[in-house]
This record gives C-alpha cells, sequence and structure tokens, in this order.
C-alpha cells in the first residue's frame, strides 16, 4: 500500500502548502499574544489612552503586513540558503540580484506605459510579465557574477570570495546607478500607477466591528511567493536537479566522483536564488513602488537575517525565518513608539533586524530549525 | 605513575556513537600507542582528550587534575601538546615562528612589554629564540629557520610540528599519525626520534598510528579500538597474537585462517 | 621586455642610483606642484617618492631623510601654498591610521570587520558632545538651539579626549567582541556590519528622548583645542611667507597642525603594530589567522586573543575619530556609513592584508583616487558637458550626458572593483606582508 506520504499531489503541492500556511499562522498567533501581552504590562505606563485596545485596534493591519513582508524577505532569503548550502558562502551581492530584478520589473512597466498600452493590458498580465522579465534577467545576472568574480576563487580561503562577493555588490549597485543615469537621466524609479492594486478587499471577521482590510497588492505578494516556495520545494525535492543539488551541498568531492558536473550544479543553484531574488524584487517594488540601486541592501541583509534565524542551509528554515523577521518587523515598526511613549520608534526598524541576527547567533548559531541541507563539520 | 586516565568516555555524533565507554590510562614516562583500523574513533578520542570536543560521559583525569569542560587552549596550559593527523603548520609563518606559537603558554610577555620592548621582552625573546632554534637542530633540521613553514617539504613539516608542539614543554606528547606518508627510512628515523623524546626529556608518548612496524618497533603498550570501543590491550607480543585484533582488522575469516596456520 | 626593464631596474639599483632617482622625484615633484598646484601629474611625480624610497635600496638613515623632508617640511609647505594639498594630506593621514588599526583587525588576525567605521564614530562622538554646547542642548530640540549656549568643557579637554576616545574605542570594541567573536568567520563579517549600522542609526536617532547627538543634522561648532603661542605661529608666519605667497593664515595652521597630529598617531600606529606583530601576541594573531584549531591547541585562548585584537585595532580609529570631530568642527551620522568601513577595508585588501607600509600605500593611493582623480575627471567631464565637442564614429554630443554622471559620486564602483580585482588577482595585495627574518647563526659543524 503507497503511503500518502508518497503521492506527488501531497507531497509537492498539500504539504509545502500547508506547511506555509502553519507557520504564517503559527508565527502570526505567537507574535501577536506576546504582544497583547506586552499590551497589558505596559498599560500602567501610558494613561493618556487605553493601550491594549489601541494594540487590539490596528493588530489585524500589523499582522497583514508582517506577513506579506515576511514572504518577500522568504523569497530573497531562499537565494542565500541555497547558495550556502552549497558553497558555504555568503552570497554578499545577492541583495543586488534582487534589487535589479525590481528595477527590471519596474523599468518593463514604464516602458509599458510609455508606449501608451499599460492602461488597456490586463493589469495582471502586466505584473506577470514584470515578473518573469525580472526572474530572467536576474538569474542571468547571479549566474554571470558567479563566473566572473566567485568561480576564479572557489578553494581559497573563506575570507576571500566573502570580500569579492562584498565587492561585487557594491560594484553592481553603482553599474546599475550608471546605466540609469546615462539612459534615463536619473537613477530613481517610480512604479507607474495602473490597475487597482492599491484598493482593498473587505473582509468581514465575525466578532470584529471592521472588516479585515486586505490590499490586494499584498494578497498578490503573498500569491506569488507561495507559488516561488512550492515550485522549489519541487525542483529541489522532486527533480533529478534537486538531488544533485543536494549531494553537492552534502558532500561536493563524493558528489563529483558520482558524475555530478558540479560547476554546473554551482550555477543552476546560482541561477535558482537569482531568479527567486528577481521574483522577490518585483514584489518588493509593488509595496514599495519605488526604487534605487541602493534599496536592495537593507532588505538583502534583512532576507540574509532571516536565512540563519531559520537555520542557514534549510530551505524551510529561510521561510520561517522570513516569516518571523517580517512579523517581528512590523510589529516593532508599530509598536515600539506606542509602548515606549514615543521616545523609541520605527526609525529603530532596519536595526531591529541586527539584533534579532545577533541574539540568534549567540543563542542559537543552528537557527530555529537547525541545520540540515549541507552542514559540514 | 598513571599520568592520564579516562573512564567511560562517550563521544556522540548524533545517533553515531564514535568512541564508547573508553576506559584507558597512561603511564608516565612510558611510550604508548592506540591503533585500529580507520574510522575505530581515534581521533575523536584524540580531540576528546584535548577539548576539542566535548564528550557527553565519562571523566578524563591528567596529572590527577579533571580536564573535562576545559577548553582545548586550558588542556594545553596543563602540559598536553599535541600533532595533528594532516600537519597543521601555520603555512604562512617561518619555521621559527611556528616553534615560538608553540611556547605562547610559557612566555610571560604582556601587551605594554610588548610596545614598549621592556628588557624582560628583550630577554624572554632571545631566550625563546635561542630555544626555538635548539628545537629545531633538536628534530633534525638545519637552516630552515627563515623558510615558510609551507614550503618546506613533507618529512620536514612534521618535524616542526613535533617541534612545535615540544616548544610547549609538555608532559604528555599527542602524536596522530606521526609517520604517515613516510618511506621506510624516514620512519625509522621518526622512531629514534621519538625514543629520544622520551629518553632524553622524560615526555610521555601517547600515539595513534598505522604502520605496524612503527607501532611494534616503539611501543611499550598498546591499546587497539574499534567501532569506537576498545577491544583490547596489552604489550606488542599480546596484541599480536590476540584475537580480537586480528578480527578488527583483517576480518573474521582471515583470523580464522591465521589461527590454524599458528 | 620584462628582463630588459628588470635589468634596467638591477642597475637602477645599485651604488648611488637610488638615492639620486629619490632625490630626483622628490625635487622635480616639489618644484612641478609648487609650480603648476593644479597637476595631478605633478603632484603623483611627487607622492611616488615614498614608493622609491620603500622599494629601491638605500642607507636607511637616507632613507628616513628624505622621507622625514618630503612629509614634515614639504607637504605641509605646498599644503598651506594650495589648501586642497591639505586636505589631501590630512585624509592620507586619517585613513592611514584607520588602515592601519583595521589592519590589525583583518591582516593580522584575520577577523573582517565590517563595522570598523562604528569604532570612528565612537571617537568622533565623544569628543562632539562633550566638545561642543551639546550637553547644554540636551533638552531641546535639533534646530531650535538657543544660541547663547554655553561650551561645556575648555577647549584643551581635546586632549583628554584623544585618549578617551582611545579607550571608549578599545571598550566598545571588547563589548561588541564579547558575545560575537565566538562567530564563525563569515557571520562575524555579518554582525560586525550590523554592528557599523547600529551605531549609525543610534547617532541618527538619539535626538529623542534626550538630544544625544542631534539627529541627521549632526553637532556644531565642536571647540579645536588652542593653536601654539602667538609668538610661535609669528616666527613661522615670517618663515613661510616668501615660500607661499601669503601669510598663512590660522585656519591654515590648524590644518597642518591636524595633519601633524594625524602622523604623530600614525607613527604610534606603526610603533604598536610592529611592535605587537613580532611579539607573542602577534604570532598568536597569526595563528588564529592560520588555523584556529592548531592556535587553540598550542594553548592560544581564542576568544581573549580576538578581543585584544579587536580592541587594538579600535583604539586607533578612536583617536582619529576624536582628532576628525575636532578639526572639521562637525560630525553627523552619515560620516560613518558603511561606505566608509568598505573605503578602509578596500585600502588594506588594496595594500595588502597584513602589510604596514602596504595598507598606508593604500590608504594613500585610495584617497588619492577619491579626492583628486575621480575629482579631476568629473571637472573634466563637466567642462566636456558645457563644450560643443561631439564622440567621432558614434556622434554623441557631450552636452547631453547626463548631468548625473559624476565619477566623484561614484565610490562604490571604484571599491567593488578594486575588491574583485585584488582578490581574484592579487589577493595578497600590491605590497604585500612579509615575514621578519631572524639572523639565524649557523651552527658550527
Amino acid at each position: 500500500m503507497k503511503s500518502i506520504t508518497e503521492n506527488p499531489v501531497y507531497k509537492f503541492l498539500l504539504f509545502p502548502i500547508g506547511q506555509i500556511l502553519i507557520f504564517a499562522l503559527g508565527a502570526s498567533v505567537v507574535l501577536s499574544l506576546v504582544t497583547v501581552l506586552l499590551a497589558f504590562i505596559f498599560k500602567f505606563n501610558v494613561t493618556d489612552f487605553d493601550l491594549v485596545e489601541r494594540t487590539m485596534l490596528i493588530l489585524p493591519q500589523v499582522v497583514i503586513n508582517g506577513v506579506t513582508i515576511g514572504f518577500v524577505y522568504a523569497t530573497i532569503a531562499l537565494g542565500y540558503t541555497m547558495v550556502y548550502g552549497v558553497l558555504e558562502f555568503i552570497n554578499f551581492s545577492h541583495s543586488e540580484i534582487f534589487m535589479v530584478g525590481g528595477i527590471v520589473g519596474i523599468q518593463l512597466m514604464a516602458y509599458f506605459e510609455h508606449i501608451g498600452t499599460l492602461a488597456t493590458m490586463n493589469e495582471y498580465l502586466v505584473i506577470a510579465l514584470a515578473i518573469i522579465l525580472a526572474m530572467v534577467v536576474s538569474g542571468s545576472l547571479a549566474v554571470v557574477v558567479e563566473r566572473l568574480a566567485y568561480k576564479p576563487l572557489r578553494g581559497a580561503p573563506k575570507l576571500v570570495p566573502l570580500i569579492s562577493a562584498i565587492g561585487m555588490s557594491f560594484f553592481l549597485q553603482d553599474i546599475v546607478r550608471l546605466i540609469l543615469s546615462l539612459t534615463t537621466g536619473e537613477f530613481n524609479v517610480i512604479l507607474p500607477k495602473f490597475g487597482t492594486f492599491d484598493e482593498f478587499w473587505k473582509l468581514a471577521v465575525p466578532g470584529m466591528e471592521d472588516p479585515l482590510r486586505i490590499q490586494i497588492k499584498s494578497a498578490i505578494m503573498v500569491g506569488v511567493a507561495v507559488l516561488m516556495l512550492v515550485g522549489l520545494n519541487y525542483l529541489v525535492n522532486g527533480t533529478k536537479v534537486g538531488k544533485a543539488i543536494r549531494a553537492v551541498a552534502q558532500d561536493r568531492p563524493s558528489a563529483s566522483l558520482m558524475g555530478i558536473n558540479v560547476n554546473q550544479i554551482i550555477s543552476i543553484t546560482f541561477l535558482v536564488g537569482g531568479t527567486l531574488g528577481g521574483a522577490a524584487g518585483v514584489l518588493f517594488a509593488l509595496k514599495a513602488t519605488k526604487l534605487d540601486p541602493f534599496s536592495g541592501f537593507f532588505p538583502g541583509l534583512k532576507a540574509f537575517t532571516s536565512a540563519v534565524l531559520g537555520g542557514i542551509g534549510n530551505l524551510t528554515g529561510a521561510l520561517l525565518g522570513g516569516l518571523v523577521l517580517g512579523l517581528l518587523e512590523s510589529f516593532a515598526a508599530s509598536y515600539l513608539g506606542i509602548f515606549t511613549n514615543g521616545a523609541f520608534g520605527a526609525e529603530y526598524k532596519d536595526i531591529f533586524a541586527f539584533a534579532i541576527l545577533i541574539l540568534v547567533l549567540i543563542f542559537r548559531p543552528s537557527g530555529l530549525l537547525g541545520q540540515t541541507v549541507g552542514q559540514k563539520a | 605513575m598513571t599520568l592520564l586516565n579516562t573512564t567511560n568516555v562517550v563521544k556522540r555524533f548524533g545517533g553515531l556513537v564514535a568512541v564508547n565507554k573508553m576506559t584507558f590510562s597512561v603511564d608516565e614516562g612510558r611510550i604508548v600507542s592506540i591503533i585500529g583500523p580507520n574510522g575505530a574513533g581515534k581521533t575523536t578520542f584524540f580531540n576528546s582528550l584535548t577539548g576539542i570536543y566535548k564528550p557527553e560521559e565519562g571523566q578524563i583525569t591528567f596529572k590527577g587534575q579533571s580536564l573535562i569542560g576545559l577548553r582545548p587552549d586550558q588542556v594545553a596550559a596543563t602540559g598536553i601538546a599535541r600533532t595533528f593527523q594532516n600537519i597543521r603548520l601555520f603555512g604562512s609563518m617561518t619555521v621559527i615562528e611556528n616553534i615560538l606559537v608553540g611556547m605562547h603558554i610559557q612566555l610571560k610577555q604582556g601587551g605594554l612589554d610588548t610596545i614598549f620592548r621592556t628588557r624582560k621582552f628583550n630577554q624572554e625573546e632571545n631566550d625563546a629564540e635561542q630555544r626555538a632554534k635548539d628545537l629545531m637542530e633538536y628534530v633534525g633540521l638545519k637552516n630552515v629557520g627563515n623558510e615558510l613553514a609551507r614550503n618546506l617539504p613533507y618529512g620536514g613539516q612534521r618535524r616542526i610540528e613535533i617541534a612545535r608542539a615540544l616548544a610547549a614543554n609538555p608532559t604528555l606528547l599527542l602524536l596522530d599519525e606521526p609517520t604517515a606518508g613516510m618511506n621506510p627510512n624516514e620512519s625509522e628515523d621518526a622512531i629514534k626520534l621519538f625514543r629520544r623524546i622520551r629518553d632524553d626529556k622524560g615526555i610521555t608518548i601517547l600515539m595513534i598510528e598505522h604502520d605496524m612496524r612503527v607501532v611494534m618497533g616503539i611501543s611499550e603498550h598498546i591499546s587497539v579500538m574499534d567501532y569506537g570501543e576498545k577491544i583490547a590491550e596489552g604489550s606488542p607480543a599480546e596484541i599480536r597474537s590476540n584475537q580480537r585484533v586480528i578480527e578488527a582488522y583483517l576480518g573474521r575469516g582471515a583470523a580464522v585462517a591465521h589461527e590454524q596456520k599458528a | 621586455m620584462n628582463t630588459l626593464f628588470g635589468n634596467f631596474f638591477k642597475k637602477a639599483n645599485t651604488g648611488f642610483w637610488p638615492v639620486l632617482i629619490a632625490l630626483a622625484f622628490l625635487l622635480i615633484g616639489t618644484f612641478s606642484v609648487y609650480q603648476s598646484p593644479r597637476s595631478l601629474a605633478a603632484f603623483l611625480i611627487l607622492m611616488s617618492t615614498p614608493l622609491i624610497l620603500y622599494f629601491m635600496k638605500m642607507n636607511m638613515k637616507v632613507k628616513v631623510f628624505i622621507g622625514l623632508m618630503l612629509i614634515v617640511i614639504i607637504l605641509p609647505v605646498l599644503g598651506i601654498r594650495n589648501i586642497f594639498y591639505l586636505e589631501v594630506i590630512f585624509q592620507m593621514a586619517v585613513f592611514a591610521a584607520l588602515a592601519l588599526g583595521l589592519n590589525i583587525v583583518i591582516g593580522m588576525a584575520g577577523l573582517l570587520d565590517l563595522g570598523y567605521v562604528a569604532f570612528y564614530a565612537v571617537g568622533a562622538y565623544s569628543w562632539a558632545i562633550f566638545g561642543s554646547k551639546q550637553l547644554s542642548l540636551l533638552y531641546s530640540v535639533p534646530g531650535a538651539a538657543p544660541a547663547d549656549a554655553p561650551f561645556a568643557l575648555d577647549p584643551r579637554w581635546f586632549w583628554l579626549f584623544l585618549f578617551l576616545g582611545v579607550g571608549l574605542a578599545a571598550i566598545t570594541g571588547i563589548l561588541l567582541g564579547l558575545p560575537v567573536l565566538r562567530l564563525k568567520g563569515d557571520y562575524l563579517a555579518i554582525v560586525t556590519l550590523g554592528f557599523g549600522e547600529v551605531i549609525r542609526v543610534l547617532a541618527l536617532n538619539l535626538d529623542k528622548p534626550i538630544n544625544l547627538t542631534n539627529g541627521p543634522q549632526g553637532i556644531t561648532p565642536i571647540q579645536r583645542p588652542p593653536l601654539p603661542p602667538e609668538s610661535i605661529l609669528q616666527f613661522f608666519r615670517d618663515i613661510l611667507e616668501p615660500f607661499v605667497g601669503h601669510v598663512p593664515t590660522d585656519a591654515e595652521f590648524y590644518n597642518v597642525f591636524f595633519y601633524f597630529l594625524a602622523l604623530i598617531i600614525i607613527a604610534i600606529a606603526i610603533l604598536v603594530a610592529t611592535r605587537l606583530e613580532d611579539s607573542r601576541i602577534g604570532r598568536a594573531w597569526t595563528a588564529i589567522r592560520e588555523d584556529e584549531t592548531a592556535a587553540i591547541a598550542m594553548g592560544i585562548p581564542l576568544v581573549k586573543m580576538k578581543l585584544a585584537a579587536f580592541a587594538a585595532g579600535a583604539s586607533f580609529a578612536g583617536a582619529m575619530g576624536a582628532l576628525y570631530a575636532a578639526n572639521r568642527t562637525f560630525v553627523s551620522p552619515e560620516t560613518f556609513s558603511f561606505l566608509q568601513s568598505i573605503g578602509v577595508l578596500t585600502m588594506v585588501i588594496l595594500g595588502g592584508l597584513g602589510s604596514i607600509p602596504g595598507v598606508i600605500f593604500g590608504a594613500a593611493a585610495v584617497v588619492l583616487l577619491n579626492i583628486q582623480i575621480l575629482q579631476n575627471f568629473s571637472l573634466y567631464l563637466s567642462e566636456l558637458r558645457q563644450s560643443d565637442a561631439v564622440i567621432p564614429i558614434i556622434n554623441f554630443a557631450w552636452k547631453d550626458l547626463s548631468n548625473q554622471l559624476d565619477p566623484a559620486k561614484y565610490q562604490k564602483l571604484v571599491f567593488g572593483l578594486i575588491l574583485i580585482l585584488m582578490m581574484i588577482f592579487r589577493p595578497s595585495g600590491l605590497i604585500p606582508a612579509e615575514r621578519r627574518k631572524r639572523e639565524l647563526v649557523e651552527e658550527k659543524e
């Protein structure tokens, strides 16, 4: 009798989606509870309004924001974690691969606007095209970067490729800036306005006065990210290429002896990571509506933090880490100011991730889920 | 007198028990070997002794003092020096500097002594340098003090590693496959060197070794490990004729054949 | 070709030739900078002198003499004559000291610190807060400062803060190091990066709840220590006037003063670094860099030694920070960005990890590139833009070139390229580190 876990529909569709749902719900619930608890504790500090009431009032929106950005972080984090799993190397320039994806996506939409077809095209088609183009460009760029800047350094001491990657990160930022400046005379790119993405779906929730408002673009972001995650899961766990990737991550010399073309697999790893990064770039652009060549830096660092938080090298971990970090950040941005009576606020949002990174590395360096892919002594 | 004593040391990696209930002791002033097939847990046992791995269970005492919970540098400070299976010299440092690093524990110079080059500092550095040269000669190396360690031939690197370990003035010297990759002549020289180290300096030697000629030629006591456990111990003659040892090395069939031949 | 040049070099590197060549560069360089202060080529000729001194064989005393002539007399005089060079040499000195400090951390101990500029910030803000009016403005909103707020301390306290900067930065280094130095090398890099950003964001936002840093506007004015007494200044004014073509102003004296102060810190940095390198501590650092497992088995306590490296490296940055705050009379968070950390890293990598002459060269080269070569290029482009020139063949009018294209703003591109190319083609740097050769007496047979 064939067990249900062997059924491909279960294994590659139901199980991962279920896992994603559980992670998203679980992380949201846990953090919400902690926040409400904190609200009760801090209640007595704040006299001019009811802290608990205000906390509850904005809670649904905070959770939705957190989950949305969390999925973006998770999608970027997969690029870091895959490369780390295979090469034990922090691909520092992944944040720029991501940024390039976002900018390419916006530029495509701007092009449609320029030739005048943006208003008449199906808005979802536009987004789909932008994502596909971003995936192609970012994926290829990641492969090229690997060939030029990392491959010659394979086998060198660990810090050597890392420094090269930092250099590549800076180089890409300014090259993009140069190209944008020369072609458009401006290096900020702005998402053209089109479609109905800024509108809200209103979901009536029993027991709540106001309906839950979900911005359509948030739903798109989550939807596309889930699609990417499920697709990646299938690629890594359900195909021959995935098996080769896992083999190389586990033991490169042996994989090579088994006839696996290690260089090719490494390229594929970068390709896959870059592709995901490109898609995440467009999703991020939808939310941020404005990008510049330096926009990749912070999301990239946060995604890396997510990867470490979940357990670097572990794909499921990257997902969980991304969600947790997105939520934590959203909570910090919304509640830090309220709880401290305005002394500290959302401006500390960006360094919040670092605090988490440092804490995780000190107290649980293997991350929430531990390391499963390619852990070497 | 017992110098090093372990009782029921267990080291696990996940589900794998790499060292299982090792009870073992080394008497002062002896040359003792641990042998066993590849993967028997010998190096893991070494690493557990020196604090690189933290054993899950068991006791380790050295000169009556427990080593459990000490960091590797603290273990080294108690008087245990070691070499590594695959030579681990500081490649970009010169030979002399490698040996000087071995003296880290003995040197007393502080940061301020260093910056102000006090008399104490200069005196200590001169003495250390002289000792390093003596050690270099002691292990049979000449005129290579300023060479980068990585530029030396294999045999030379093995010797520097031993000189570096001796520089710490150890009571116990752990050698992890010290003659691996040597030809018979070099092994012969190495054996002589180990004897001299014990005889001149009174340093107790515990080694892991594969080369039976070396093991049988030098050891006064041998322990045999297989699958993480000690399966036999005794004098070289006893080990040579021990049934379980032959099985472990050659498999059961061979052991039976050996018995019939005998 | 190569051997031809090699032979030529060999011949030139004997007898009195090296001295002659060095003097020639020194004199021709000085004269041409004097004649045409805006010429890049002239300055490059002059700045080649130290390289010649370093690479060619000559008497040590002669080397030191020519070197001192250049940095103690010629450069400051040329600087007073043309204020631009004062800025160049001051920045070179500041960054050389920073690079020397970072070199202890990365080059000697092998710890990739991407947030080094944080220690610089600690030094700078410590004098900025106490050496300005900020202490009396703690409860006022940034920008709304009452004009009559008093300075908290006498400017002479600067000298104490120079040392306090050292101490504070070292303590910060230890506090950061304690939790993170157990981490693997690449994690350490990211965490230090994060730490650098944390310090910057704190500087940016600690204008509330109490106004400690004055937020993004930064702190100004910051006091400078008093110049030497007027009688001494007058003496130098009289000497210098004929050479520089005008009566040197106090502002110029201040720049020279800070340049010399930076030189003294560099001298101390070099002394401390070379002495540490060749000692138990330095050897332990190198051992850790090469092989942690072997190092710890030799009895080297890893965390303690790494902390020492962090603290030593940070202390130079702290001193330079206090100096910088006083020289600029202004600090703001943007001075302490990640870009600065990478800039210092680039200097260290370009010159040679662990190589003291290398990192000084790296600092000088990158500063020159940044504030002179790229600037010149920018000027050249803007001149082209204003002209009617056209690129032949593709028929592109310079006029149409984007205003955004300002090479001086493309530091990241330059740093990035240097880092990548050095890692691929010359990871040990342009002037690689050398181990000290000891005099080993041949044993008698």
